[in-house]
């Protein structure tokens, strides 16, 4: 078991009221696992992937990461836990415009004080994988779109993490280029790679092997492929 | 990872280039003040210091009571510092290091036709560069001045008369009443500019007791006060009291009946708590305004880079979704700050580098370039580097290093977060300072204006004066009435000296009061009052008074110190032995600075053919030459110093308008208005450009907002006002807040003036309407652009 979500709450207060943003969660995910979560907007998908990722905190229930009770864990240890294990993928890519895409990708390393020769092998490993040596010197504002969830997706993956979360991570891309990317983490799901994504579109759910519905906060039923 | 940081600061500076520039430039502009003003007052506070043993050496002083007015006397009998040397083991050596009061002239013998008149000729005992650290670069340090009629010579002199020859064993005449011939015994290092004690020749004082103006000089053995500056270097500066113990004997040893009180004053107190204090005057004010223009600076920084960085948030929670722990993100933040500021450091260091020499002219201050080597002021320079690096730096790191990831990359749009309300607080800071900046330079500046336009009593505008030397002599009729013949000329007077710059003064008692009283004297001929416009209270009914003898004039201040009565005409005061009859009363007039109430004066009235042959001639007095108002000034000037040379070709000719000597009393508060002035120039420079990078940055940050609004029907008017109303309501707060703090210290700082301006209350207006306008300016500029973009651009972004 990769990690465990029993009963998850999350509220905010809106006019003395608790409006729930999650409601009642439970998951558990298996390591290998590639799991969509569908839902309208609104309904929860990027809290619960923000609760997943530790970026974001919930009122009731326990949350197990990897044998650790995430939800008795200071703020501390919990960073040092999602810094180790998670990687990110987001809708709107979220590169640093001023660093090159070398520097993008590099970026994690620099924060888990890996020494710059290892570095500089992880990222040209990285580079040829994707197969974007050839723009490692160019800025994220000279990417396509699809270029950049390329390289975003690159840095989620340098750190070698257990679990990948990715929030809407083809949907400011053509569906070509929203293909591209779900094969690519096909191909990374069945290296070993846990893979969480939120996503509107039928299709690209059907790439995971069990589907989340979520309504309001709450989870409606399971699918499994 | 510090690489990766400084590569991305950099960036981020190139990619914001104007906000960039506006950021770091403003605040090399205010340590570039900070830094001239640091460099000034460390000059002013080093003074004296150079010397080997400065925190040993003092200067003797003399306290002395005269009819009830107490006068501080610096300069002793010939024989004070030895026989102190001789009687206390304390004191480890003494020197004699007396100035010529008047210009001398001299020449090098080898060019019997060049002459020049110097004025920093100082007589001094042979152990002058044993006992100051002044360098001598040729010449021996014990021989230089030890034998009668040897001469050192500062470099530029030595360049001035023997241009690259050397100059050892060659001959200079100087020229007072008879002509000395002194040999060359060395050449020293000019004095440096932090140095009290500035001669460029230095001539050995035992040449005096040969002299003729100085023989008597050396009469008397007695320890009490004469005619030499003394100074003594104790064993060890715990000894003054006891020293000064000694002198307190060796004083009533000479004369049982003394009452001179002698005290050591350090040296290096002499330039800073001096009797006179006119050269630093505002030393305190001016640090006071290098904080304020700092404070400006850094809150300028702060607001701005804390601006800067809210464009970043999404950076941030990037690199904490990546990894990045508050601290490393604050550290980040906390390198690039200190970049940053190391850049506008370099920039205000060549910043001021290029503009000292404009800066210190504005002040008409010199000070070495080499000063700017002081080890002293380069501590403080790295003080102030290191202060602004942790101030600057703190903020922003700690604003930014909390931001939330989550909060940050849900939406792609700029966030709103990051110290709005600091940044509230940070531009009304600005504008409280440089309004309060602006509104005491206008008060300084009426002040001056005020103190220029008091009637002193007497007509200062169209008169200049020619002091003249002794080697005028017998031609000083002649060519009084070859200046009289110009046709400009309406009125010539003759006073014993310029006036402003000094006079004599008696003891003199009167019948109610038997004390004898120091009074000033001028020593003047009848033409005097007509030319300067001093009118009579009382004038003398003969019309030939001035040719009695043992008569004076008085002004009416005289009439009150002396207890005479409402018409004094008649009664006599007595100088010294001799007494004088009061034969007339003038109105009070300023003849000194106008800080204290007008002083009693007492004119010597002389006719004029006796005060051009004695005053002006014989004993080398002044003379005032009063000129029609459209004159052509110039042409004047080159008229009187052709009639000049040609009476006396030894001395060179010298002038200067009554008005300027008047003007040169006010030179500290001259200074003070000039300093303010280039700061409310950069106060409001700073503040301006703050203001109008905030209002691009909230421009930005509203983009959507204003879009929005525009869709839904706001005119362009509406968006404008919407936008700057928000900045005009700090402006406003701040020349609520500045208005009565620079009321309350223009006011303190009026007080110690005889003659104050009022305050008055349209400076306020005027100073806040003034910042209004500035800030309308900068922020509509901003608002304008902003409220016309098409919504639909802004809108589509999201």
């Amino acid at each position: 078991m990769l990690l465990q979500l029993n009963h998850i709450y999350k509220w905010v207060k809106q006019g003395g009221k608790r409006v729930f943003l999650l409601n009642d969660i439970s998951l558990d995910v298996e390591e290998g696992e590639f799991i969509s979560i569908m839902g309208p907007s609104g309904s929860g998908k990027s809290t619960l992937l923000n609760v997943i990722g530790m970026l974001d905190e919930f009122q009731e229930g326990e949350y197990i990461f990897n044998e650790e009770p995430v939800h008795s864990l200071k703020e501390k240890q919990r960073a040092k836990l999602y810094k180790e294990y998670i990687g990110f993928v987001f809708q709107a890519y979220h590169l640093i415009d001023e660093l090159t895409v070398y520097e993008n990708i590099e970026t994690p390393l620099l924060y888990k004080n890996i020494k710059s020769s290892e570095r500089k092998a992880l990222v040209a490993d990285m580079l040829d994988r994707f197969n974007i040596v050839g723009k490692k010197d160019l800025f994220p504002a000279q990417l396509s779109g699809g270029q950049q969830q390329l390289v975003g997706i690159a840095r989620a993956l340098i750190a070698k993490p257990k679990l990948i979360l990715a929030d809407e991570p083809t949907g400011n891309l053509n569906s070509k280029q929203g293909e591209e990317i779900m094969e690519l983490f096909k191909e990374l799901n069945q290296e070993g790679v846990t893979i969480i994504q939120a996503t509107h579109s039928e299709s690209n759910a059907a790439y995971g092997n069990r589907i989340i519905h979520l309504l309001d906060g709450s989870k409606q039923h399971q699918a499994s492929n | 990872m510090i690489k990766n940081y400084i590569k991305i600061a950099w960036r981020n500076l190139l990619k914001n280039k104007l906000s960039g520039i506006i950021t770091t430039g403003g605040l090399a502009i205010g340590l570039t003040a900070c830094t001239l003003i640091l460099f000034y007052v460390a000059h002013e506070r080093s003074y004296d210091r150079f010397h080997a043993d400065s925190d040993r050496m003092y200067t003797v002083e003399a306290q002395v009571n005269m009819g009830g007015d107490t006068i501080y006397m610096n300069a002793m009998n010939a024989t004070v510092g030895a026989l102190t040397e001789n009687a206390s083991p304390a004191v480890a050596s003494s020197l004699r290091l007396k100035d010529e009061y008047k210009p001398v002239i001299l020449t090098n013998t080898q060019q019997p036709g060049v002459r020049f008149s110097e004025k920093d000729f100082s007589y001094a005992d042979a152990n002058f560069f044993n006992f100051f650290s002044f360098k001598l670069l040729k010449g021996s340090k014990t021989e230089a001045l030890a034998k009668p009629y040897s001469l050192v010579l500062s470099q530029d002199m030595a360049k001035k008369y023997f241009g690259n020859q050397n100059p050892i064993g060659e001959s200079i005449s100087v020229r007072k009443d008879s002509t000395y011939l002194f040999t060359v015994t060395g050449v020293m290092e000019n004095t440096p500019s932090n140095s009290s004690i500035h001669p460029d020749f230095v001539a050995s004082l035992s040449s005096m007791p040969t002299m003729n103006d100085y023989k008597r000089d050396f009469d008397s053995e007695v320890f009490r006060l004469g005619a030499f500056p003394t100074y003594l270097k104790l064993n060890n500066a715990s000894d003054v009291k006891m020293v000064e113990k000694t002198m307190q004997e060796l004083s009533t040893q000479g004369n049982a009946d003394a009452t001179d009180v002698y005290s050591l004053n350090l040296l290096t107190d002499k330039h800073l708590n001096g009797r006179d204090a006119s050269n630093t005057r505002y030393i305190s004010i001016f640090p006071l305004i290098a904080v304020l223009i700092l404070i400006l600076a850094l809150v300028n920084y702060l607001s701005l880079s804390t601006a800067r960085a809210s464009l970043r948030s999404k950076e941030i929670g990037v690199r904490k979704v990546n990894g990045a722990s508050r601290k490393s993100v604050a550290f980040q933040f906390y390198i690039e700050s200190t970049l940053y500021v190391l850049l506008a450091f370099v920039v205000s260091v060549a910043l001021s580098v290029v503009l000292k020499p404009w800066f210190f002219g504005i002040l008409g201050i010199e000070i070495d370039a080499a000063f700017f080597l002081n080890p002293t002021f380069l501590g403080i320079l790295a003080g102030l580097l290191v202060f602004t690096i942790l101030v600057t730096g703190f903020y922003p790191a700690l604003v930014m290093s909390a931001f939330n990831p989550v909060e940050n990359l849900r939406s792609s749009r700029v966030s709103k977060m990051g110290g709005v309300r600091l940044r509230k607080v940070c531009t009304t800071v600005q504008f409280v300072i440089a309004i309060a900046l602006l509104v005491s330079g206008i008060i300084i500046h009426q002040q001056l204006d005020f103190v220029r336009g008091v009637d002193t009593g007497l007509n200062r505008s169209d008169v200049v004066m020619l002091p003249l030397q002794k080697t005028m002599g017998t031609n000083s009729t002649p060519f009084r009435n070859e200046i009289e013949k110009l046709s400009q000329i309406t009125n010539t007077a003759v006073t014993q000296y310029p006036i402003y710059k000094g006079y004599n003064m008696f003891f003199v008692s009167s019948e109610q009061m038997p004390d004898a009283i120091g009074l000033p004297i001028f020593a003047v001929d009848d033409d005097f009052f007509q030319t300067l416009d001093v009118n009579w209270e009382l004038k003398p009914e003969d019309e030939h008074y001035y040719s009695k003898s043992d008569q004076v004039v008085i002004n009416e201040a005289a009439i009150s110190k002396f207890k005479l009565g409402s018409n004094p005409i008649g009664e006599s005061l007595l100088f010294g032995n001799s007494k004088r009859e009061i034969i007339g009363v003038v109105k009070d007039f300023h003849f000194e600075n106008l800080d204290a109430p007008i002083n009693a004066l007492a004119l010597f009235v002389n006719s004029k053919t006796q005060a051009t042959t004695d005053i002006l001639g014989k004993s080398g007095g002044c003379l005032f030459v009063r000129f029609q108002p459209d004159s052509d000034v110039s042409q004047l000037l080159s008229q009187m110093e052709a009639i000049y040379t040609q009476y006396d070709s030894a001395t060179p000719f010298e002038y200067q308008f009554l008005d300027d000597a008047f003007d040169a009393m006010f030179r500290s508060e001259e200074r003070l208005s000039q300093v303010f002035n280039l700061f409310i120039i950069l106060a409001m420079l700073i503040a301006g450009l703050g203001l109008f990078a905030l209002a691009t940055f909230s421009a930005q940050q509203r983009v959507k907002e204003l879009g929005v609004r525009k869709v839904l029907g706001a005119s362009v008017i509406q968006l404008t006002t919407l936008l700057s109303f928000d900045f005009l309501k700090l402006i406003f707060l701040a020349i609520l807040i500045a208005s009565p703090l620079a009321w309350y210290f223009m006011h303190l700082w009026l007080q110690d003036f005889n003659y104050k301006t009022t305050i008055h209350w349209w400076v306020f207006l005027g100073a806040g309407t003034g910042a209004m306008a500035l800030a309308i300016l900068t922020v509509s500029f901003q608002a304008i652009k902003a409220a016309l973009a098409n919504p639909v651009k802004s809108l589509r972004t999201e």
